[in-house]
């Protein structure tokens, strides 16, 4: 026994001779990894002392030995559907399951595929896009995936490029304390539009920390949703990092609902002129679980548009933290950057932080920001209960009211639904055990 | 139909109703009148079953149920209804959708189905039209950002939908101008019948010449200090509350 607690850094290292000890693919690709492990080290895993991570205990995760994935096939059981026509790939703990993805003909010229297929195919365009997205630099298990990544989904459409059927990437972890590391790259090219869920799910102890690197033209159009569902044991550390070109169109909608200790890293760049980003997420917290949305909108070009909304609906001890920037560059004059972060707290021990940055370094801009924690209002629950309606269900259509903001953001039909039925199935849960 | 007999409730320790006697029978109105502070609302929202009263003696029936011991949805399945002198405001829920939500809870607990849509449609569209109500106003959220005067209209637009056996109307009038005012009234006299019964409370006479109630009640310091016909109702406005505002024996002298 030494002094010193045991850093999960050093298993890395190991783990990570094994997986290039399996790897069949150029050495290019290799190259990039190894830069990103080295980049890795030289950043090391977080500790509560840097000021990005300081709300982020890790400590749960030191415990753990983690392994990477199995390759013995496993059970995956059923699978999220969209209710509706999608262009669905599959992937078991970071490895494309062919016989879970289908989908209709693409159209000319757009690829929707698996990443280690385009890695081989398309190696150029692959090699020169990859890593490439903001924020994810100074992001540790960014680097990690970087490193590790096995499979993920890339998707490239064309200039002018209408792709109408969603794309859905499901993304399946089935415990093991495996180490998971999924990965997407986006290529919109000018004028591009198309709409990508992401769905993070699984059963037992697992830590995934994927990458999703979203690169968006001139004028492009990108709906981004991404549905964190993992199991209740599971550690979920992810990065998004989208790059927008003049007048693009992003909106990005996150709900986070799963999950023992998660946080998603958001970095958008406004990247040109007149940008416009909307970014949302809804945080469902319970028993103790942690959930953390760290945001950071860049504005680099004048005329760039950017919204924030983030809500967390916390009970029992659960815990949510919204860390949110908004950085003006000089020369971006007349942005319009708003941040709004709203917290509702079911029981008298579930915390809500909220920390708004603003780094306005041009003069001539609007900025907003706000934020709010509270219980429900018991004259609005008395108000329905005088009208009839009971006290449980009363209580969930406040709670509804106050997430329905985020939901009604959702453009799929089918998909708000359903996160709106998972919204008052946890409701329904909340007041059985609770009362 | 509801009875209060001798009815004690204190708020924070303090006792804000000092021994209520109240009976009102079936098809009857009666109103309240009284000062600011006089315990008016206490009474309304001790019908009605708010939190944060404590009754300290007496009993309240409902059609010769103890209302006392109902949650506040019970009493409003049992037909019961409130209107707020400061009605809620609850962004994010629309106002037909809550009314729809309120029509069916109370049916479920009649046994009844819930309602049919183009019945509900039908019934919303007649109730509007005697409120004169803007249809506008179904989509926006329960009370957020009405005016006060659309507030209690929204309160009287209710009560009309849910067509309760009694209803308690809280200052339904402050703040209405006279054609405001109007169809508050209109609003109460199409439901009065031979069955339903009111208690309106309020500071001004006016009111009673469109709601002609059947008996006047003075509320001072926690009791009654004096009912009678709606002629009373003139005399208070003429001469104000000076004459019950001093100790209670004494008031209850001057009206003898
Ligand atoms: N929730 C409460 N907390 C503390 N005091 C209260 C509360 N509710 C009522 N009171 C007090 O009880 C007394 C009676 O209040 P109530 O609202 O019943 O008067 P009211 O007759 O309706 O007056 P108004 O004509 O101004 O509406 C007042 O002194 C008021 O301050
Ligand atoms: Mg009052």
């Amino acid at each position: 026994m030494t002094a010193t607690a045991p850093s999960i850094a050093d298993p890395y290292r190991q783990r990570f001779a094994e997986f290039l000890a399996n790897r069949r693919e150029p050495d290019s690709l290799t190259g990039l990894r190894r830069a990103a492990f080295a980049r890795f080290e030289s950043l090391g895993l977080p500790t509560r002392r840097q000021e990005a991570w300081r709300s982020t205990d890790l400590g749960p995760l030191q415990a753990v030995a983690w392994n990477l994935p199995t390759t013995a096939p496993v059970e995956v059981g059923s699978l999220p559907d969209l209710g509706q026509a999608a262009h669905r790939l599959v992937f078991v703990n970071g490895r494309y399951a062919p016989a879970l993805s289908q989908g209709p003909a693409l159209p000319d010229g757009v690829t929707v595929t698996r990443l280690s297929q385009a890695a081989a195919s398309q190696t150029t365009l692959v090699e020169s896009s990859l890593d490439q997205a903001p924020g994810l630099d100074r992001h540790p298990f960014a680097a990690l995936n970087a490193a590790f990544w096995e499979d993920g989904a890339f998707v490239h459409l064309p200039r002018g490029a209408v792709l109408e059927t969603p794309i859905h990437l499901i993304f399946v972890a089935t415990g093991h304390d495996a180490l998971i590391h999924p990965r997407l790259l986006a290529v919109l090219e000018d004028g591009a539009q198309a709409t990508v869920v992401v769905e993070y799910r699984g059963q037992g102890r697992y830590l995934n920390a994927p990458v999703a690197e979203l690169t968006i033209g001139d004028g492009a159009v990108l709906h981004y949703h991404q549905i964190q569902d993992e199991s209740p044991q599971a550690f979920h550390l992810g990065a998004i990092g989208l790059r927008q070109g003049r007048d693009s169109q992003a909106q990005a909608h996150l709900f986070a609902d799963g999950g023992q200790v998660t946080r998603t890293d958001l970095t958008a760049l406004l990247d040109g002129e007149g940008a416009h980003c909307a970014l949302d997420g809804l945080t469902l917290g319970h028993d103790s679980q942690y959930g953390d949305f760290h945001v950071r909108v860049e504005h680099a070009y004048p005329h760039g548009t950017s919204e924030q909304l983030f809500k967390s609906v916390l009970d029992g001890k659960a815990q949510a933290m919204f860390d949110g920037m908004i950085h003006v560059r000089p020369h971006a004059q007349k942005s319009d950057a708003r941040q709004l972060s709203r917290n509702l707290l079911l029981s008298r021990q579930a915390q809500a932080h909220s920390i708004p940055r603003l780094e306005i370094l041009a003069d001539d801009v609007k900025c907003g920001h706000g934020s709010s924690t509270g219980f429900l209002d018991p004259d609005a629950e008395f108000y329905l209960r005088a009208r009839g309606i009971p006290a449980s269900a009363a209580r969930a259509l406040l709670v509804y009211a106050f997430a329905n903001d985020n939901l009604n953001r959702i453009g799929l039909t089918p998909l708000r639904e359903r996160l709106g039925q998972v919204l008052a199935d946890r409701l329904a849960l909340l007041d059985g055990d609770a009362r | 139909m509801l009875e209060i007999r001798n009815l004690h409730v204190t708020v924070e320790g303090r006792e804000i109703l000092q021994g209520i006697d109240l009976t009102i029978g079936p098809g009857e109105v009666h109103a309240i009148m009284g000062p600011n502070g006089s315990g008016k609302s206490t009474l309304a929202n001790v019908i009605a079953g708010r939190e944060g009263y404590t009754v300290t003696a007496g009993e309240v029936l409902f059609q010769g149920k103890n209302l006392l011991e109902m949650p506040p949805e019970v009493r409003a399945c049992e037909g019961l209804f409130l209107a707020f002198q400061y009605p809620v405001e609850i962004p994010g829920v629309a106002n037909l959708y809550f009314l729809k939500a309120a029509v069916n809870a109370v049916r479920k607990y009649r046994g009844e189905p819930p309602v049919d849509a183009m019945d509900f449609w039908d019934l919303i569209h007649e109730r509007m039209e005697l409120v004169k109500m803007d249809e506008s106003m179904l989509k926006r959220s329960v009370n957020e950002g009405f005016s006060g005067g659309e507030k209690k209209r929204n309160e009287v637009f209710q009560m009309a939908v849910l067509q309760p056996y009694f209803a308690v109307l809280d200052e339904t009038d402050s703040g209405l101008d006279i054609d405001a005012l109007k169809v508050v009234a209109d609003g109460v006299n199409a439901l009065r019948n031979a069955e339903r019964g009111f208690l309106v409370i309020t500071h001004y006479q006016r009111l009673l010449d469109y709601i002609v109630p059947d008996v006047v009640h003075v509320l001072v310091n926690g009791r009654i200090a004096r009912s009678g016909s709606k002629e009373l109702a003139l005399e208070l406005e003429e001469q104000g509350y000076a004459l019950y505002n001093e100790e209670p024996g004494r008031a209850r002298r001057a009206a003898a």
